[in-house]
Formats: structure tokens, sequence, C-alpha cells
């Protein structure tokens, strides 16, 4: 019998257990003694180790089976559980990641070492004094209370699958469009309406996949949490870790390139950002530190902020930095913004200097990760005050995103403007307009040649044209702009390395149909 | 090695067949304005935005536009990608290794330029865009 198909089932499933089983170990570890958390526990890996059992993955389940012994004694009450008993755990639950990935094989010597360390450090009692808890019956029932069979609300799917499904809506879109041309006797009206139906079906189905790409950035943020309770572990701190504007869509795609900066970003929050426990109630704050994710989206763009809570940045080593290395004067210095001040710390210049280490590391390897924002088409600003915290803001290209935006045409030009950018869309006739040098020709920005024309189509901007962003007490931009095509929904692409270098445009609109417009970043008209 | 060859004026290009992603006939490319002459602008193909190069322009010669059988070649090479435009797709070659010029290559008595899609991105980003564009 062929398992294969078995095999790749079982990995998917106790993928899902497995994350499931962290996220229970995390919440049980700050409170040890929760029997019904023990319960869950117990059952996830029970559930995995059922299902290896089936295929005869004996490492597996054999790991599954002491490590339940374990959960059930917490349970049950027989034994009080204890820090280093639940890390335990969690090395056993990553091992079992690792195995299932490997589809229960011991490829090395190594592993098979450290299967065999596990095992024993398993087979031994949890490393805590027993201890005698009544042994409770309301969790069993409660369990028992739930509807056997859940009803399934989600599915997972590969994200290449998507992207699968994507390219051929798309090229059955492109074939509509290459549709043979039929004399008025082969095709009758009744045939041109179903395939016009059938075309318009098509777009709508294409614009709802290209909607499967986005994900939740709290979900996104969810993933982080294992890793900053790691972090926090081995540099002997608590932290919490808080998610605000979770429920914000971000592409997949974005939002993975997102993975190596964050992490970093949270590894220097934790190490260095976050004081110990001591210095912390010293200073009057909790215990624990806490680390903030705030996600919010504005125009096209997705922000998010990460912050810590804990001894800010010193300025002083900043400031020596920028004497001694970049020989600037202290006016020079004192004409300097305070986010301005604290970028230094994300120049390679700075990095690579004596000034990160005098900040303890707060500057290592931060210009990586601006550079990896940059690449993504987005920038990073910090901001800090001294014991109160530091922030970290990313401003990113929602990229994929769907948002209403205002089609017109310059010359042979298909450009946007998002929708909530415009105040306005008129018809003026410019020889009688009152001031008439205040409208902004775009067909001479794009070096478009051509007559004068005086009646010209006018969209007028929500905001100011400089960069103080909403300012709508100030002269609205109005732009002279060839036709208008319509208001549409477009699926936001970041631009290209290429075409970044224009400076003059935030995005790739990708209108229902598949064709392209491009988003003109009014903010940055010269 | 085996060798991806297409032609542009005169001139007979191959790129290593491991970077040739897909060759398509779909020539819906979208303008884009204050971009290099030899930038003739966006292609939107299976959920990609990809970069499309007239290698003609590229090369310096003078554009005559395309016809039904211009192709579109999209190559992907380590994290960056781009589409280019020949006059005529040539086909596939395998060439020795072992050549003296690594840039040059005689098969049946043609020469073929070696060009790594490196160095097209090399001369692209080289070339001047925006308002103030040369």
């Amino acid at each position: 019998m062929d398992l294969t198909k078995y095999e790749k089932i079982f990995a998917q499933e106790s993928g899902k257990y497995l994350k499931e089983l962290e996220d229970l170990l995390m919440q049980v570890e700050k409170n040890l003694s929760d029997i019904g958390l023990w319960a869950e526990i117990h059952g996830k890996v029970h559930s995995i180790k059922g299902m290896a059992r089936a295929l005869s993955l004996d490492k597996i389940s054999e790991l599954c089976h002491l490590m339940e012994e374990w959960c059930l004694k917490f349970q049950k009450g027989k034994l009080m559980s204890s820090p280093a008993a639940v890390q335990t755990l969690f090395d056993g639950s990553e091992f079992l990641g690792a195995l299932i990935s490997k589809n229960g094989r011991l490829d090395s010597f190594e592993d098979q070492k450290a299967y065999d360390s596990l095992i024993s450090l398993f087979q031994q009692s949890p490393p805590e004094i027993f201890v005698t808890v009544p042994v409770p019956q309301q969790p069993l029932l409660a369990a028992h209370s739930q509807p056997m069979v859940a009803s399934i609300d989600y599915v997972r799917i590969r994200y290449a699958f998507i992207e699968e499904l994507l390219g051929l809506t798309q090229e059955i879109q492109l074939l509509s469009k290459r549709f043979p041309s039929f004399s008025k006797d082969q095709m009758s009206s009744g045939l041109k309406n179903w395939i016009d139906h059938y075309t318009a079906l098509m777009k709508v189905l294409y614009f709802q996949l290209t909607q499967l790409r986005l994900m939740p950035v709290g979900d996104f943020a969810d993933m982080f949490r294992k890793s900053i309770r790691n972090i926090a572990k081995e540099n002997d701190k608590n932290i919490d870790f808080e998610i605000i504007g979770g429920e914000i869509q971000a592409d997949i795609t974005l939002l993975e390139r997102l993975r190596e900066p964050l992490i970093h970003i949270f590894r220097n929050c934790i190490a260095h950002g976050i004081e110990p426990a001591e210095e912390r109630i010293g200073k009057g704050k909790s215990a624990d530190g806490k680390i903030t994710i705030e996600a919010r989206s504005e125009k096209e763009n997705l922000y998010i902020k990460i912050r810590d809570d804990g001894r800010g940045i010193n300025k002083t080593s900043i400031i020596r930095h920028l004497k001694e290395k970049q020989k600037m004067t202290d006016e020079e210095i004192e004409n300097m913004s305070e986010e301005d001040i604290y970028d230094t710390i994300l120049s390679s210049d700075f990095t690579s200097s004596s000034g990160a280490t005098e900040l303890s590391g707060r500057g290592i390897g931060m210009s990586v990760v601006a550079q990896s924002v940059d690449y993504l088409g987005g920038s990073l600003t910090i901001s800090s005050k001294e014991d109160i915290g530091t922030g970290f803001s990313i401003k990113l290209p929602l990229s994929l995103s769907i948002i209403y935006a205002i089609i017109f045409s310059v010359g042979r030009y298909t450009l946007a403007i998002p929708t909530l950018n415009i105040n306005s869309i008129d018809r003026v006739d410019l020889s009688s307009a009152e001031n008439p040098e205040s409208y902004y020709d775009t067909r001479k920005l794009m070096g478009i040649a051509g007559e004068k024309i005086n009646y010209v189509t006018v969209l007028s901007l929500r905001y100011a044209a400089d960069k103080a962003g909403f300012a709508d007490e100030k002269p609205r931009m109005k732009l002279i702009v060839d036709n208008v095509i319509g208001n549409r929904p477009l699926m936001i692409l970041p631009v290209g390395e290429l075409i970044s270098r224009i400076k003059l445009f935030s995005g790739i609109g990708i209108m229902e149909n598949g064709d392209i417009s491009i988003l003109l970043d009014v903010d940055n008209l010269p | 090695m085996k060798l991806f060859v297409f032609k542009s004026k005169d001139e007979f290009i191959g790129i290593e067949s491991d970077y040739v992603y897909r060759i398509i006939d779909d020539l819906k490319v979208t303008p884009v304005p204050l971009t290099p002459e030899s930038y003739t602008g966006l292609l939107y193909h299976r959920g990609e935005l990809f970069d499309v190069i007239n290698m003609r322009l590229f090369l310096g010669y003078p554009d005559e536009g395309s016809s039904e059988t211009t192709r579109i070649i999209i190559i992907k090479w380590l994290n960056k990608k781009l589409a280019v435009i020949p006059d005529e797709i040539v086909g596939m070659i395998w060439i020795d290794d072992n050549s003296e010029n690594t840039n040059e290559y005689y098969h049946e008595e043609r020469k073929i330029r070696l060009m790594k899609p490196d160095y097209i991105w090399k001369k692209l980003s080289e070339l001047s865009y925006g308002p103030n564009k040369i």
C-alpha cells in the first residue's frame, strides 16, 4: 500500500497540532498548575501519537508516548510542573517537528544521539518535587461536552497552489481576449450574452482568488510568539507580547520577507532594550518587559510599529559618533531632528563602528534590517525615550491589498491615484480659469509633447502638494490629465527596483481584467 | 552548458537555459513613463510583474516594431526577474564549457554572444530613470 498520501496528511495535520501544542505550552508556562491546559496539551500529543502509530512511525510515537506520560501526571495533579519541565516539553515538541519533516527517520548519528538523550530525559520523572493535588473531575467532563466533530470552516492549502490557480485564471481571461471573430450569422445574441457573462464571472473569480494571497498581520505576528519567548529565556527575561491591529490584511509574500528583519528587531529589543527584572523593578516598572507590534494601513501603505518598554537609546554615543566619525559640528547636530539622530544607528557606518558597541549592541545589524525594508520599497525609522522605550516604525507598500483608485490616462500611459486622495474630478476651461498656472500638467511631467488644450480634465487632490500628509486647509493640488477611465478596484503590487528609480510611483495596480495602471505618488511630484 | 539563443538585429545572443523561465506570446506590455527607451514596459503574467526590455534598443539598434512571431522571454535568476523581447528565437544549443573565450561561442559558423542576466540588469541599472532622465 502506498503510504505517501497518508504521510503527507500526517505531516500537515501534525504540523497544526504542534503549533497548537506550542501555543498551549506558552500559556501553561504562565500558569503551571492549570489542569485544563495540561489536558489540552495531553490531547495534542496524544493525537500526534495516534497518527504516527497508524503509520508505524515508531520513533515519533515513542517520543509522544513519553511526553504524554509527563502531561498526564501534571494533568492529574500527581506532579506539579516546573519551568524546566515545560522547557523539556518545548524541546520535545521541536524535535517532533524535525522528526515529522523527515518522515520519522533519524538520518545521522547526531540525530540519533539527540533523540536518545531526549528519550532518556522523558523516561525520568519530571524535574520537580512530588506534590499531591486533589484530582479534579471537571476537565474530562468538560472535554466530552464539546461536539465530537467540529464543522470545517478552514482548509489548509499550499501558497504555491494559490499562485497556480491565479495563473490559470489569468490565462483563461487572456484567452477570452483572443476570442475568434465571428460573423453576425455565426454569432447569435444569445451566444454573445453567454460569452459576456462568462467573461465577467471570470474577472470576478480572478479578483476573489487574489484575496487568497492576503493574511491577517495578527496571524503573522503570532508566529513570533515562540521565538520571542525563546530569546527572552536566553536572556533570562520574561516578555509579554501584544498585537494591535492584527486584523489588517497584507500580502503573504511581503510578510514572509519581513520575517528576518522583524526577528532581528525583536532580538534587539529583548537583548538590549528591555532591562533585567531587578533593574526594571528599581525603576518602578513591572518585572516583565513588554513588546507591542501594531499594524495599521493608511493610503496604500502598511505601517508596522514594534515598541519595547525598555531603557531607550542613549543619544550621547550617537552624538559622539556623529562628531568623531561624521565630523559634524555641534550646530549641525542641534539642527538634526530626534528621528534623524536615532536613524543614524541604521547606517552601515554606525553598525560597524564603536558606536554600536557603546550602545550595548543596539545598532548591530540594524543597517541590514533597514536595507531589507528598503528592498521591499519601504522605510524604517526609530524613535526612543530614555527609560520609556524604543519604537521601530516600518512603512511598507501594502502590496496586493485591494484599493479603489481613479484610473486615468496621460498620453499612452495608464495611471491611478487612490480614490481616497481625490476630492473632485472636473472639466475646466483654462482660458477662463482664475489661476491657470496653479494647475499641474501631468503631460509635461511625462514628457509628452502636444498642443496646449484649454478645456481639460482636472483631478483635485485631497492633499496639499507638500510632504506633510493630510493638510486640507492648504491649497489642493490640481492635476491636468487626459481622460478619466473610472473608479476601479486595484490590486496593488510594489514597484520593482528599476521603476522605483523614477521616484514618482508608489505601486503598480492590477485591474480586474489583468490590465496594469501605475499609481502616481502625489506626495513626490517634482 | 546549454544555451538558449535568440537573435536581435544581426546578433545572436545566448543566455544560460537554466535562467529561462518561460516563453510567452502575450504581448500585452504596459508602457511606463519616464523610463529609458529600451524599457518597453511592464508585463503582468501569472501573478507576477516583469520589466520588459526591447533587446534591439538595449543593444543600440533602432526598433522595428513587433510582429505575429514576436515572443517574450522571461528570465529568472537569483532573486531577480526580467523579460526581454528579441527579434527571433533561434533555439537551444549545447556548447563546450572549456572554450577559452567565455563570452563568445561559435555554433555552425554563427558567433553567439553569451549574455549573463546580471550583465543586462547592470546595464539597465546604469540607465537614467525619472523626470530628469537623459
